[in-house]
Protein backbone atom coordinates (compact mmCIF):
# COMPACT_ATOMS: atom_id res chain seq x y z
CA UNK A 1 0.00 0.00 0.00
CA UNK A 2 2.76 2.42 0.98
CA UNK A 3 4.65 1.33 -2.12
CA UNK A 4 1.65 2.11 -4.27
CA UNK A 5 1.41 5.56 -2.78
CA UNK A 6 5.08 6.09 -3.60
CA UNK A 7 4.32 5.23 -7.23
CA UNK A 8 1.45 7.67 -7.23
CA UNK A 9 3.33 10.44 -5.42
CA UNK A 10 3.41 13.23 -8.06
CA UNK A 11 -0.26 12.72 -8.92
CA UNK A 12 -1.18 12.57 -5.24
CA UNK A 13 0.59 15.89 -4.66
CA UNK A 14 -1.24 17.35 -7.63
CA UNK A 15 -4.57 16.05 -6.36
CA UNK A 16 -3.88 17.51 -2.94
CA UNK A 17 -3.11 20.84 -4.57
CA UNK A 18 -6.31 20.73 -6.60
CA UNK A 19 -8.41 19.94 -3.53
CA UNK A 20 -6.80 22.72 -1.49
CA UNK A 21 -7.36 25.23 -4.26
CA UNK A 22 -10.93 24.06 -4.59
CA UNK A 23 -11.41 24.75 -0.88
CA UNK A 24 -9.86 28.18 -1.32
CA UNK A 25 -12.15 28.98 -4.23
CA UNK A 26 -15.31 28.49 -2.14
CA UNK A 27 -15.45 31.68 -0.02
CA UNK A 28 -16.91 34.64 -1.81
CA UNK A 29 -14.04 37.02 -1.21
CA UNK A 30 -10.59 35.67 -1.28
CA UNK A 31 -7.30 37.46 -1.08
CA UNK A 32 -5.56 36.78 -4.36
CA UNK A 33 -2.11 37.00 -2.81
CA UNK A 34 -2.99 34.30 -0.32
CA UNK A 35 -4.32 31.92 -2.98
CA UNK A 36 -1.24 32.52 -5.07
CA UNK A 37 1.06 31.79 -2.14
CA UNK A 38 -0.77 28.55 -1.44
CA UNK A 39 -0.57 27.58 -5.09
CA UNK A 40 3.15 28.33 -5.25
CA UNK A 41 3.87 26.38 -2.07
CA UNK A 42 1.89 23.35 -3.15
CA UNK A 43 3.36 23.34 -6.60
CA UNK A 44 6.86 23.42 -5.11
CA UNK A 45 5.77 20.36 -3.15
CA UNK A 46 4.64 18.81 -6.40
CA UNK A 47 8.02 19.37 -8.05
CA UNK A 48 9.62 17.76 -4.99
CA UNK A 49 7.23 14.82 -5.33
CA UNK A 50 8.08 14.60 -9.01
CA UNK A 51 11.79 14.45 -8.18
CA UNK A 52 11.23 11.87 -5.45
CA UNK A 53 9.20 9.71 -7.78
CA UNK A 54 11.54 10.01 -10.76
CA UNK A 55 13.01 6.53 -10.59
CA UNK A 56 9.92 4.65 -9.47
CA UNK A 57 8.68 1.75 -11.54
CA UNK A 58 5.55 -0.32 -11.39
CA UNK A 59 1.95 -0.78 -12.38
CA UNK A 60 -1.25 0.48 -10.79
CA UNK A 61 -4.99 0.14 -11.26
CA UNK A 62 -5.21 -3.31 -12.86
CA UNK A 63 -2.23 -2.65 -15.15
CA UNK A 64 -4.02 0.31 -16.74
CA UNK A 65 -1.47 2.71 -15.35
CA UNK A 66 2.24 2.35 -15.81
CA UNK A 67 4.87 4.19 -13.87
CA UNK A 68 8.32 4.17 -15.48
CA UNK A 69 11.14 6.58 -16.15
CA UNK A 70 9.46 7.73 -19.35
CA UNK A 71 6.26 8.78 -17.60
CA UNK A 72 8.06 10.15 -14.54
CA UNK A 73 10.32 12.29 -16.71
CA UNK A 74 7.31 13.93 -18.30
CA UNK A 75 5.55 14.28 -14.95
CA UNK A 76 8.53 16.16 -13.57
CA UNK A 77 8.53 18.33 -16.68
CA UNK A 78 4.82 19.08 -16.20
CA UNK A 79 5.26 19.89 -12.52
CA UNK A 80 8.10 22.28 -13.34
CA UNK A 81 6.04 23.87 -16.10
CA UNK A 82 3.16 24.46 -13.68
CA UNK A 83 5.52 25.96 -11.12
CA UNK A 84 7.02 28.29 -13.71
CA UNK A 85 3.63 29.39 -15.00
CA UNK A 86 2.39 30.02 -11.47
CA UNK A 87 5.58 32.00 -10.92
CA UNK A 88 4.47 34.59 -13.46
CA UNK A 89 0.90 34.76 -12.11
CA UNK A 90 1.59 37.05 -9.17
CA UNK A 91 -0.07 39.98 -10.90
CA UNK A 92 -2.93 38.34 -12.70
CA UNK A 93 -4.09 41.38 -14.58
CA UNK A 94 -5.60 39.37 -17.40
CA UNK A 95 -8.15 37.53 -15.26
CA UNK A 96 -11.00 38.98 -13.26
CA UNK A 97 -10.35 39.12 -9.55
CA UNK A 98 -13.22 36.87 -8.48
CA UNK A 99 -12.28 34.09 -10.89
CA UNK A 100 -8.66 33.91 -9.83
CA UNK A 101 -8.95 31.00 -7.37
CA UNK A 102 -10.71 29.02 -10.11
CA UNK A 103 -7.96 30.00 -12.51
CA UNK A 104 -5.37 28.32 -10.27
CA UNK A 105 -7.69 25.36 -9.67
CA UNK A 106 -8.16 24.61 -13.36
CA UNK A 107 -4.45 24.99 -14.08
CA UNK A 108 -3.89 22.30 -11.47
CA UNK A 109 -6.59 19.92 -12.71
CA UNK A 110 -5.21 20.32 -16.20
CA UNK A 111 -1.76 19.34 -14.98
CA UNK A 112 -3.29 16.40 -13.12
CA UNK A 113 -5.00 15.26 -16.32
CA UNK A 114 -1.76 15.42 -18.26
CA UNK A 115 0.15 13.59 -15.55
CA UNK A 116 -2.41 10.79 -15.65
CA UNK A 117 -2.23 10.84 -19.43
CA UNK A 118 1.53 10.23 -19.70
CA UNK A 119 1.21 7.18 -17.46
CA UNK A 120 -1.93 5.70 -18.99
CA UNK A 121 -1.40 2.49 -20.94
CA UNK A 122 -5.05 1.68 -21.51
CA UNK A 123 -7.21 3.43 -24.08
CA UNK A 124 -10.09 4.43 -21.80
CA UNK A 125 -7.76 5.71 -19.08
CA UNK A 126 -5.98 7.68 -21.76
CA UNK A 127 -9.23 9.16 -23.01
CA UNK A 128 -10.50 10.17 -19.58
CA UNK A 129 -7.14 11.73 -18.66
CA UNK A 130 -6.98 13.60 -21.96
CA UNK A 131 -10.45 15.01 -21.46
CA UNK A 132 -9.69 16.05 -17.90
CA UNK A 133 -6.85 18.19 -19.18
CA UNK A 134 -8.73 19.46 -22.25
CA UNK A 135 -11.88 20.41 -20.33
CA UNK A 136 -9.85 22.42 -17.84
CA UNK A 137 -8.28 24.33 -20.71
CA UNK A 138 -11.66 24.93 -22.38
CA UNK A 139 -12.69 26.75 -19.21
CA UNK A 140 -9.37 28.55 -18.70
CA UNK A 141 -9.33 30.15 -22.15
CA UNK A 142 -12.53 32.25 -21.75
CA UNK A 143 -11.66 33.35 -18.18
CA UNK A 144 -9.93 36.46 -19.48
CA UNK A 145 -11.41 39.77 -18.50
CA UNK A 146 -12.14 42.59 -20.91
CA UNK A 147 -13.27 42.34 -24.51
CA UNK A 148 -15.09 39.33 -25.89
CA UNK A 149 -12.37 37.74 -28.01
CA UNK A 150 -11.69 35.34 -25.14
CA UNK A 151 -15.10 33.64 -25.38
CA UNK A 152 -14.78 33.43 -29.14
CA UNK A 153 -11.38 31.80 -28.76
CA UNK A 154 -12.82 29.48 -26.13
CA UNK A 155 -15.67 28.37 -28.39
CA UNK A 156 -13.29 27.73 -31.29
CA UNK A 157 -10.93 25.78 -29.05
CA UNK A 158 -13.79 23.73 -27.64
CA UNK A 159 -15.30 22.77 -30.97
CA UNK A 160 -12.02 21.89 -32.66
CA UNK A 161 -11.06 19.99 -29.52
CA UNK A 162 -14.19 17.91 -29.27
CA UNK A 163 -14.05 17.14 -32.98
CA UNK A 164 -10.50 15.88 -32.55
CA UNK A 165 -11.50 13.79 -29.55
CA UNK A 166 -14.46 12.31 -31.50
CA UNK A 167 -12.07 11.28 -34.28
CA UNK A 168 -9.73 9.85 -31.68
CA UNK A 169 -12.50 7.81 -30.08
CA UNK A 170 -13.65 6.54 -33.46
CA UNK A 171 -10.10 5.39 -34.11
CA UNK A 172 -9.94 3.74 -30.70
CA UNK A 173 -13.12 1.82 -31.45
CA UNK A 174 -11.52 0.33 -34.57
CA UNK A 175 -8.42 -0.62 -32.63
CA UNK A 176 -10.67 -2.26 -30.06
CA UNK A 177 -12.36 -4.12 -32.90
CA UNK A 178 -9.04 -5.36 -34.26
CA UNK A 179 -7.42 -6.31 -30.95
CA UNK A 180 -10.48 -6.94 -28.70
CA UNK A 181 -8.65 -5.24 -25.88
CA UNK A 182 -7.95 -1.71 -24.78
CA UNK A 183 -4.56 -2.38 -23.20
CA UNK A 184 -1.62 -0.93 -25.11
CA UNK A 185 0.60 -3.89 -24.18
CA UNK A 186 -1.90 -6.28 -25.71
CA UNK A 187 -2.23 -4.06 -28.78
CA UNK A 188 1.55 -4.14 -29.27
CA UNK A 189 1.62 -7.95 -28.85
CA UNK A 190 -1.00 -8.67 -31.48
CA UNK A 191 0.22 -5.95 -33.79
CA UNK A 192 1.82 -8.11 -36.53
CA UNK A 193 -1.61 -9.71 -37.04
CA UNK A 194 -3.47 -6.52 -37.82
CA UNK A 195 -1.04 -3.82 -38.87
CA UNK A 196 -1.64 -4.58 -42.53
CA UNK A 197 -5.40 -4.24 -42.32
CA UNK A 198 -6.34 -0.80 -43.63
CA UNK A 199 -9.07 -0.41 -40.99
CA UNK A 200 -6.63 -0.83 -38.15
CA UNK A 201 -4.10 1.62 -39.58
CA UNK A 202 -6.89 4.16 -40.03
CA UNK A 203 -7.85 3.46 -36.44
CA UNK A 204 -4.34 4.14 -35.20
CA UNK A 205 -4.07 7.32 -37.24
CA UNK A 206 -7.41 8.63 -36.02
CA UNK A 207 -6.33 7.84 -32.47
CA UNK A 208 -3.23 9.94 -33.00
CA UNK A 209 -5.34 12.86 -34.19
CA UNK A 210 -6.41 13.65 -30.63
CA UNK A 211 -2.77 14.29 -29.82
CA UNK A 212 -2.07 16.17 -33.04
CA UNK A 213 -4.73 18.54 -31.77
CA UNK A 214 -2.95 18.96 -28.45
CA UNK A 215 0.34 19.50 -30.22
CA UNK A 216 -1.27 21.91 -32.73
CA UNK A 217 0.16 19.94 -35.64
CA UNK A 218 -1.34 20.15 -39.12
CA UNK A 219 -4.32 19.54 -39.78
CA UNK A 220 -5.48 20.37 -36.25
CA UNK A 221 -3.58 23.63 -35.90
CA UNK A 222 -6.42 26.08 -36.64
CA UNK A 223 -7.11 26.76 -33.02
CA UNK A 224 -3.57 27.76 -32.09
CA UNK A 225 -3.39 31.38 -33.31
CA UNK A 226 -6.89 32.29 -32.13
CA UNK A 227 -6.53 30.66 -28.74
CA UNK A 228 -3.03 32.05 -28.17
CA UNK A 229 -4.32 35.53 -28.92
CA UNK A 230 -7.66 35.22 -27.15
CA UNK A 231 -6.57 33.57 -23.92
CA UNK A 232 -4.97 35.45 -21.04
CA UNK A 233 -1.19 35.64 -21.46
CA UNK A 234 -0.53 33.28 -18.56
CA UNK A 235 -2.93 30.68 -19.93
CA UNK A 236 -1.28 30.94 -23.33
CA UNK A 237 2.06 30.33 -21.67
CA UNK A 238 0.70 27.19 -20.07
CA UNK A 239 -0.86 25.91 -23.28
CA UNK A 240 2.33 26.60 -25.19
CA UNK A 241 4.57 24.73 -22.77
CA UNK A 242 3.01 22.02 -20.61
CA UNK A 243 0.29 20.93 -22.97
CA UNK A 244 2.83 20.40 -25.79
CA UNK A 245 5.03 18.21 -23.62
CA UNK A 246 2.18 15.84 -22.78
CA UNK A 247 1.17 15.59 -26.43
CA UNK A 248 4.68 14.58 -27.51
CA UNK A 249 4.78 11.96 -24.74
CA UNK A 250 1.59 10.34 -26.00
CA UNK A 251 2.60 10.49 -29.64
CA UNK A 252 5.79 8.65 -28.70
CA UNK A 253 3.90 6.03 -26.71
CA UNK A 254 1.34 5.39 -29.45
CA UNK A 255 3.66 5.38 -32.45
CA UNK A 256 6.01 3.06 -30.55
CA UNK A 257 3.21 0.48 -30.71
CA UNK A 258 3.74 -0.02 -34.41
CA UNK A 259 7.56 -0.11 -33.99
CA UNK A 260 8.13 1.17 -37.50
CA UNK A 261 6.45 -1.76 -39.23
CA UNK A 262 3.77 0.28 -40.95
CA UNK A 263 4.79 2.25 -43.99
CA UNK A 264 1.41 3.97 -44.29
CA UNK A 265 1.78 5.40 -40.84
CA UNK A 266 5.27 6.64 -41.65
CA UNK A 267 4.12 8.27 -44.89
CA UNK A 268 1.24 10.06 -43.20
CA UNK A 269 3.44 11.28 -40.36
CA UNK A 270 5.98 12.59 -42.86
CA UNK A 271 3.32 14.54 -44.72
CA UNK A 272 2.02 16.03 -41.47
CA UNK A 273 5.55 16.90 -40.36
CA UNK A 274 6.38 18.75 -43.59
CA UNK A 275 2.99 20.47 -43.71
CA UNK A 276 3.23 21.64 -40.09
CA UNK A 277 6.73 23.05 -40.51
CA UNK A 278 6.10 24.82 -43.78
CA UNK A 279 2.65 26.13 -43.02
CA UNK A 280 3.58 27.32 -39.55
CA UNK A 281 6.67 29.18 -40.72
CA UNK A 282 5.04 30.80 -43.73
CA UNK A 283 2.02 31.95 -41.75
CA UNK A 284 4.17 33.27 -38.90
CA UNK A 285 5.96 35.67 -41.24
CA UNK A 286 2.96 37.88 -41.86
CA UNK A 287 1.75 38.21 -38.26
CA UNK A 288 1.79 41.51 -36.44
CA UNK A 289 0.48 40.21 -33.09
CA UNK A 290 3.32 38.70 -31.09
CA UNK A 291 1.26 35.88 -29.59
CA UNK A 292 -0.19 34.91 -32.98
CA UNK A 293 3.31 34.79 -34.38
CA UNK A 294 4.44 32.56 -31.53
CA UNK A 295 1.37 30.38 -32.16
CA UNK A 296 2.33 29.78 -35.78
CA UNK A 297 5.91 29.21 -34.72
CA UNK A 298 4.60 26.56 -32.31
CA UNK A 299 2.89 24.84 -35.27
CA UNK A 300 6.29 24.77 -36.98
CA UNK A 301 7.94 23.41 -33.85
CA UNK A 302 5.31 20.68 -33.68
CA UNK A 303 6.63 19.66 -37.09
CA UNK A 304 10.23 19.49 -35.82
CA UNK A 305 9.14 17.38 -32.86
CA UNK A 306 7.21 15.07 -35.19
CA UNK A 307 10.39 14.54 -37.19
CA UNK A 308 11.97 12.92 -34.17
CA UNK A 309 8.84 10.91 -33.43
CA UNK A 310 8.37 9.54 -36.93
CA UNK A 311 11.77 7.85 -37.05
CA UNK A 312 10.29 5.43 -34.47
CA UNK A 313 13.75 4.56 -33.26
CA UNK A 314 15.13 4.93 -29.75
CA UNK A 315 17.42 7.67 -30.92
CA UNK A 316 14.58 9.56 -32.56
CA UNK A 317 12.35 9.28 -29.52
CA UNK A 318 15.00 10.37 -27.08
CA UNK A 319 15.88 13.35 -29.26
CA UNK A 320 12.18 14.24 -29.52
CA UNK A 321 12.01 14.15 -25.72
CA UNK A 322 15.01 16.42 -25.49
CA UNK A 323 13.47 18.72 -28.05
CA UNK A 324 10.30 18.90 -25.97
CA UNK A 325 12.30 19.95 -22.94
CA UNK A 326 14.20 22.50 -25.02
CA UNK A 327 11.00 23.84 -26.51
CA UNK A 328 9.45 24.17 -23.09
CA UNK A 329 12.35 26.20 -21.71
CA UNK A 330 12.76 28.56 -24.66
CA UNK A 331 9.07 29.05 -25.28
CA UNK A 332 8.47 29.75 -21.61
CA UNK A 333 11.24 32.35 -21.69
CA UNK A 334 9.64 34.08 -24.68
CA UNK A 335 6.19 34.07 -23.11
CA UNK A 336 7.52 35.23 -19.77
CA UNK A 337 8.75 38.36 -21.50
CA UNK A 338 5.33 38.79 -23.14
CA UNK A 339 3.61 38.53 -19.75
CA UNK A 340 6.00 41.00 -18.13
CA UNK A 341 5.89 43.56 -20.93
CA UNK A 342 2.09 43.39 -21.20
CA UNK A 343 1.71 44.55 -17.62
CA UNK A 344 -2.00 45.32 -18.05
CA UNK A 345 -2.66 41.86 -19.49
CA UNK A 346 -3.20 43.26 -22.98
CA UNK A 347 -2.23 41.70 -26.31
CA UNK A 348 1.14 42.75 -27.63
CA UNK A 349 1.85 43.81 -31.15
CA UNK A 350 5.40 43.17 -32.31
CA UNK A 351 5.78 46.94 -32.73
CA UNK A 352 4.91 47.42 -29.03
CA UNK A 353 8.29 45.96 -28.20
CA UNK A 354 10.03 49.02 -29.62
CA UNK A 355 12.73 50.28 -27.32
CA UNK A 356 12.49 47.31 -24.99
CA UNK A 357 16.27 47.17 -24.65
CA UNK A 358 16.11 50.50 -22.87
CA UNK A 359 12.91 49.93 -20.91
CA UNK A 360 14.01 46.57 -19.56
CA UNK A 361 17.45 45.41 -20.71
CA UNK A 362 17.22 42.08 -18.93
CA UNK A 363 13.87 41.17 -20.47
CA UNK A 364 15.17 42.17 -23.89
CA UNK A 365 18.19 39.93 -23.40
CA UNK A 366 16.03 36.98 -22.35
CA UNK A 367 13.74 37.55 -25.31
CA UNK A 368 16.66 37.69 -27.71
CA UNK A 369 18.16 34.49 -26.37
CA UNK A 370 14.79 32.72 -26.40
CA UNK A 371 14.13 33.72 -30.00
CA UNK A 372 17.64 32.75 -31.11
CA UNK A 373 17.03 29.45 -29.40
CA UNK A 374 13.66 29.00 -31.13
CA UNK A 375 15.37 29.76 -34.44
CA UNK A 376 18.06 27.20 -33.64
CA UNK A 377 21.22 29.27 -33.35
CA UNK A 378 24.13 27.87 -31.32
CA UNK A 379 25.05 27.76 -28.46
CA UNK A 380 21.44 27.68 -27.28
CA UNK A 381 19.32 24.71 -26.32
CA UNK A 382 17.16 25.15 -29.41
CA UNK A 383 20.15 24.48 -31.64
CA UNK A 384 21.10 21.33 -29.76
CA UNK A 385 17.51 20.07 -29.84
CA UNK A 386 17.14 20.67 -33.55
CA UNK A 387 20.53 19.16 -34.25
CA UNK A 388 19.64 15.98 -32.36
CA UNK A 389 16.28 15.62 -34.07
CA UNK A 390 17.72 16.23 -37.53
CA UNK A 391 20.60 13.85 -36.85
CA UNK A 392 18.19 11.12 -35.75
CA UNK A 393 16.07 11.60 -38.88
CA UNK A 394 19.22 11.60 -41.04
CA UNK A 395 20.45 8.33 -39.56
CA UNK A 396 17.09 6.81 -40.37
CA UNK A 397 17.53 7.86 -44.01
CA UNK A 398 15.07 10.76 -44.25
CA UNK A 399 17.39 13.06 -46.16
CA UNK A 400 14.62 15.07 -47.85
CA UNK A 401 12.79 15.57 -44.62
CA UNK A 402 15.90 17.00 -42.99
CA UNK A 403 16.48 19.25 -45.99
CA UNK A 404 12.94 20.64 -45.73
CA UNK A 405 13.51 21.09 -42.01
CA UNK A 406 16.71 23.03 -42.63
CA UNK A 407 15.04 25.31 -45.16
CA UNK A 408 12.26 25.89 -42.68
CA UNK A 409 14.66 26.70 -39.88
CA UNK A 410 16.21 29.34 -42.13
CA UNK A 411 12.79 30.76 -43.00
CA UNK A 412 11.89 30.99 -39.35
CA UNK A 413 14.97 33.11 -38.67
CA UNK A 414 13.31 35.94 -40.60
CA UNK A 415 10.37 36.49 -38.29
CA UNK A 416 12.31 35.87 -35.10
CA UNK A 417 14.82 38.49 -36.19
CA UNK A 418 11.97 40.91 -36.91
CA UNK A 419 11.00 40.71 -33.26
CA UNK A 420 14.57 41.15 -32.10
CA UNK A 421 14.88 44.12 -34.44
CA UNK A 422 11.76 45.66 -32.89
CA UNK A 423 13.13 45.13 -29.40
CA UNK A 424 16.66 46.35 -30.02
CA UNK A 425 16.82 48.69 -33.00
CA UNK A 426 13.44 50.39 -33.36
CA UNK A 427 12.84 53.46 -31.26
CA UNK A 428 9.34 53.91 -29.85
CA UNK A 429 7.17 56.68 -31.33
CA UNK A 430 6.73 58.26 -27.91
CA UNK A 431 9.10 57.69 -25.02
CA UNK A 432 7.87 55.03 -22.60
CA UNK A 433 8.79 54.61 -18.99
CA UNK A 434 11.01 51.71 -18.10
CA UNK A 435 9.50 48.52 -16.71
CA UNK A 436 9.98 47.74 -13.07
CA UNK A 437 11.48 44.30 -12.57
CA UNK A 438 11.17 42.71 -9.16
CA UNK A 439 13.82 40.54 -7.53
CA UNK A 440 12.13 37.17 -8.20
CA UNK A 441 11.59 38.10 -11.86
CA UNK A 442 15.25 39.00 -12.16
CA UNK A 443 16.22 35.64 -10.68
CA UNK A 444 13.83 33.84 -13.03
CA UNK A 445 15.37 35.64 -15.98
CA UNK A 446 18.90 34.67 -14.98
CA UNK A 447 17.78 31.09 -14.39
CA UNK A 448 16.16 30.85 -17.81
CA UNK A 449 19.16 32.36 -19.57
CA UNK A 450 21.44 29.95 -17.72
CA UNK A 451 19.18 27.00 -18.55
CA UNK A 452 19.01 27.87 -22.25
CA UNK A 453 22.78 28.13 -22.57
CA UNK A 454 23.74 25.32 -20.19
CA UNK A 455 21.37 22.78 -21.74
CA UNK A 456 22.61 23.83 -25.15
CA UNK A 457 26.27 23.32 -24.31
CA UNK A 458 26.02 20.33 -21.98
CA UNK A 459 23.03 18.21 -23.00
CA UNK A 460 24.72 14.94 -22.02
CA UNK A 461 23.12 14.35 -18.62
CA UNK A 462 19.62 15.00 -19.86
CA UNK A 463 20.21 12.93 -22.97
CA UNK A 464 21.35 9.96 -20.92
CA UNK A 465 18.16 10.28 -18.91
CA UNK A 466 15.93 10.44 -22.00
CA UNK A 467 17.73 7.50 -23.61
CA UNK A 468 17.17 5.45 -20.48
CA UNK A 469 13.54 6.54 -20.39
CA UNK A 470 12.90 5.52 -23.99
CA UNK A 471 14.14 1.99 -23.28
CA UNK A 472 11.02 1.51 -21.16
CA UNK A 473 8.51 1.97 -23.93
CA UNK A 474 9.64 -0.69 -26.38
CA UNK B 1 -23.14 -9.13 -45.06
CA UNK B 2 -23.29 -10.39 -41.50
CA UNK B 3 -24.82 -8.41 -38.70
CA UNK B 4 -21.50 -7.02 -37.35
CA UNK B 5 -20.96 -5.29 -40.65
CA UNK B 6 -24.47 -3.88 -40.52
CA UNK B 7 -23.76 -2.26 -37.18
CA UNK B 8 -20.39 -0.94 -38.29
CA UNK B 9 -21.94 0.49 -41.42
CA UNK B 10 -24.68 2.24 -39.45
CA UNK B 11 -22.09 3.65 -37.05
CA UNK B 12 -19.98 4.91 -39.94
CA UNK B 13 -23.00 6.58 -41.54
CA UNK B 14 -23.92 8.16 -38.22
CA UNK B 15 -20.36 9.40 -37.79
CA UNK B 16 -20.26 10.89 -41.27
CA UNK B 17 -23.62 12.60 -40.76
CA UNK B 18 -22.23 14.11 -37.57
CA UNK B 19 -19.03 15.26 -39.27
CA UNK B 20 -20.99 16.72 -42.17
CA UNK B 21 -23.33 18.54 -39.79
CA UNK B 22 -20.40 19.90 -37.83
CA UNK B 23 -18.85 21.39 -40.94
CA UNK B 24 -22.12 22.55 -42.46
CA UNK B 25 -24.01 24.00 -39.49
CA UNK B 26 -23.39 27.61 -38.54
CA UNK B 27 -25.34 27.53 -35.31
CA UNK B 28 -23.33 26.41 -32.31
CA UNK B 29 -26.21 24.34 -30.93
CA UNK B 30 -26.47 22.52 -34.25
CA UNK B 31 -22.73 21.84 -34.12
CA UNK B 32 -23.04 20.49 -30.61
CA UNK B 33 -25.81 18.11 -31.68
CA UNK B 34 -23.60 16.92 -34.55
CA UNK B 35 -20.80 16.18 -32.10
CA UNK B 36 -23.21 14.13 -29.99
CA UNK B 37 -24.10 12.12 -33.11
CA UNK B 38 -20.44 11.37 -33.68
CA UNK B 39 -19.99 10.26 -30.09
CA UNK B 40 -22.98 7.97 -30.35
CA UNK B 41 -21.52 6.44 -33.49
CA UNK B 42 -18.41 5.63 -31.47
CA UNK B 43 -20.55 4.08 -28.76
CA UNK B 44 -22.34 1.93 -31.31
CA UNK B 45 -19.01 0.79 -32.72
CA UNK B 46 -17.74 -0.22 -29.31
CA UNK B 47 -20.93 -2.13 -28.51
CA UNK B 48 -20.95 -3.93 -31.86
CA UNK B 49 -17.32 -5.05 -31.56
CA UNK B 50 -17.97 -6.01 -27.99
CA UNK B 51 -21.04 -8.09 -28.80
CA UNK B 52 -19.63 -9.96 -31.80
CA UNK B 53 -15.89 -10.21 -31.27
CA UNK B 54 -14.57 -9.48 -27.81
CA UNK B 55 -13.93 -12.38 -25.45
CA UNK B 56 -14.64 -10.27 -22.38
CA UNK B 57 -18.11 -8.78 -22.76
CA UNK B 58 -17.63 -6.05 -20.14
CA UNK B 59 -14.90 -3.93 -21.74
CA UNK B 60 -16.95 -2.36 -24.51
CA UNK B 61 -19.84 -1.61 -22.19
CA UNK B 62 -17.56 0.13 -19.73
CA UNK B 63 -16.07 2.11 -22.58
CA UNK B 64 -19.52 3.23 -23.71
CA UNK B 65 -20.47 4.26 -20.17
CA UNK B 66 -17.34 6.38 -19.91
CA UNK B 67 -18.01 7.98 -23.27
CA UNK B 68 -21.56 8.83 -22.25
CA UNK B 69 -20.43 10.32 -18.96
CA UNK B 70 -17.76 12.45 -20.55
CA UNK B 71 -20.12 13.52 -23.35
CA UNK B 72 -22.45 14.90 -20.68
CA UNK B 73 -19.65 16.94 -19.12
CA UNK B 74 -18.66 18.13 -22.54
CA UNK B 75 -22.19 19.26 -23.33
CA UNK B 76 -22.31 21.18 -20.05
CA UNK B 77 -19.10 23.05 -20.83
CA UNK B 78 -20.13 23.68 -24.43
CA UNK B 79 -23.56 25.04 -23.43
CA UNK B 80 -22.07 27.33 -20.79
CA UNK B 81 -19.60 28.71 -23.32
CA UNK B 82 -22.36 29.18 -25.88
CA UNK B 83 -24.35 31.06 -23.26
CA UNK B 84 -21.35 33.26 -22.44
CA UNK B 85 -20.89 34.00 -26.13
CA UNK B 86 -24.58 34.83 -26.52
CA UNK B 87 -24.38 37.32 -23.66
CA UNK B 88 -21.54 39.10 -25.38
CA UNK B 89 -22.45 39.15 -29.04
CA UNK B 90 -26.20 38.38 -28.88
CA UNK B 91 -25.87 35.53 -31.33
CA UNK B 92 -24.84 31.88 -31.40
CA UNK B 93 -23.96 31.91 -35.07
CA UNK B 94 -20.28 31.21 -35.67
CA UNK B 95 -20.30 33.63 -38.61
CA UNK B 96 -20.91 36.45 -36.13
CA UNK B 97 -17.91 35.53 -34.03
CA UNK B 98 -15.05 36.61 -36.19
CA UNK B 99 -12.89 39.10 -34.41
CA UNK B 100 -9.91 36.80 -34.40
CA UNK B 101 -8.27 36.66 -37.78
CA UNK B 102 -4.93 36.46 -39.47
Amino acid sequence: MAGDLMLFLPEAACLLMALTLFGLSLPKHQDQRRVHSWAMGLSLLMVAAGLAGLFQEGHLFFEAYRVDLFSQFFKLLLAVALLLVLGICRQLTGVEERYQPEFFLFLTTCTLGMMLMVSAVELMTLYVALELSSFSLYILVPLRSGDNIDVEAGVKYLFIGITASCLMLFGMSYIFGAVHSTYLARIADTLPLWIHQPGAVIGLLLTLSGFFFKLAAFPFHFWAPDVYQGAANQVTTYIATASKAAAVALLIRLTALSAGTSLYLLDVLMVLCVASMTLGNLAAMVQSDLKRMLAYSSVAHAGYALMGVLTMTRLGYSSAMFYTLAYMVMNFAAFMVVVKVASQGQDLKISDLAGLHRRAPLLALTLMLALFSLAGIPPTVGFTGKFLVFAAAMRDGHFWLVLVGMINATLSLYYYLMVIKAAYLTEPAEPQESLAITGPTRALNYALIAAMVALGLFPRQVLELTEKAVRNIF
Amino acid sequence: MNSLHTYLFIALVLFCIGLFGLLKRRSLIGMLISVELMLNAVGLNFMAFNRFLAPDPAVGQVAVLFIMGIAAAEAAIALSLILALFRKIRSINVEQARQLKG
